[in-house]
């Protein structure tokens, strides 16, 4: 059996790396503790056959990123002030819905104004090809600009609305800068009371 | 605090036998949680001081197995997690407040 050394080794990989979120004097504990379990669950006798076991971990692994993620959350909460930034909070659903829609209406618009412009300039368009491609990159870089310097994101990681606005142009754009695009947080004078 | 369902399993577990200690993955089977469940709740419960952790002693036939870290409720852990089981087993109160016609009517059964 040589699975479980590889994946115990990748296992501590991902382990470290979860743990590389949270503040000094946490993460050799952490790192520790988490690294004494995975014998328990790489010897798991009651889970056959052996690859799901390595799987196992591997879950695990993505559970400890998602703790370190949250227990770093709550230390900055509490050495900082305890109100979210606005523009954290998810919108209602009936927001969510509105933008969605008028994402799905500028798709349309841009979709069928390109096929419109493609067609009423069949022969070579060459330009008309062009001008689609320059605006698709365009667009994109302008997505992939805007997903990396936000300072956050809604529903998706970042790495993932970057791969959505890639690979569907323009609609994987359009649908980031309508649902999952946070706007920029107001400047909240402090000791105001939220309403 | 509240008592979710993740939470109430683990309170289960925990006070079964308040004495043993028992490490994440054993928690997580116990309980069927997954570790992004059970490692954020058993950092707030310590934070509370309603769980203490402590790390295993090195045994001298080390058998190559890094030592575990072992979590147990401390004594006002076993205290709120009776009063929260208990409270979660006793049937919901019936509201006897309001419109009495309302209440005539049988409870339809879920």
């Amino acid at each position: 059996m040589s699975q479980a050394p590889r994946a115990q080794r990748a296992a501590e990989w991902l382990i470290e790396a979860a743990c590389r979120r949270l503040a000094d004097d946490e993460r050799a504990d952490r790192c520790r503790e988490w690294v004494a379990e995975l014998p328990a669950i790489l010897e798991d006798q009651s889970i056959r056959p052996s690859f799901l076991r390595a799987l196992r971990a591997l879950t695990f692994c993505v559970g400890l990123s998602r703790t370190t993620r949250q227990l770093r959350g709550r230390g900055r909460a509490g050495s900082r002030s305890s109100q979210r930034p606005a523009g954290t909070a998810q919108p209602p659903a009936s927001e969510v819905a509105v933008r969605a829609l008028a994402g799905g209406v500028v798709w349309l618009v841009v979709t069928s104004g390109v096929v419109a412009l493609l067609r009423t300039h069949p022969h070579p368009a060459g330009w008309a090809i062009a001008l689609a491609l320059a605006l698709a990159i365009a667009f994109d870089t302008f997505c992939v600009l805007d997903v990396s310097h936000a300072g956050q994101v809604r529903y998706l990681p970042k790495w993932a609305w970057v791969l959505v606005c890639l690979l569907q142009t323009p609609g994987g754009g359009i649908a980031y800068l309508s649902i999952g695009h946070v706007s920029r947080p107001r400047p909240v004078p402090p000791g105001a009371a939220k309403p | 605090m509240k008592l979710t369902g993740p939470l109430e399993r683990v309170f289960r577990v925990l006070i079964d036998d308040p004495a043993a200690p028992h490490y994440g993955y054993d928690l997580m089977k116990a309980a069927r949680l997954a570790s992004g469940t059970l490692y954020p709740m058993l950092a707030r419960l310590q934070q509370e001081g309603l769980v203490d952790s402590q790390w295993e002693a090195q045994r001298p036939d080390a058998s190559g197995r890094p030592p575990r870290k072992y979590y147990r409720l401390t004594a006002e852990g076993q205290r709120v997690a009776r009063l929260e089981l208990a409270r979660a087993n006793a049937p919901a109160p019936v509201r006897r407040a309001g419109n009495s016609r309302t209440r005539l009517a049988p409870e339809s059964p879920r």
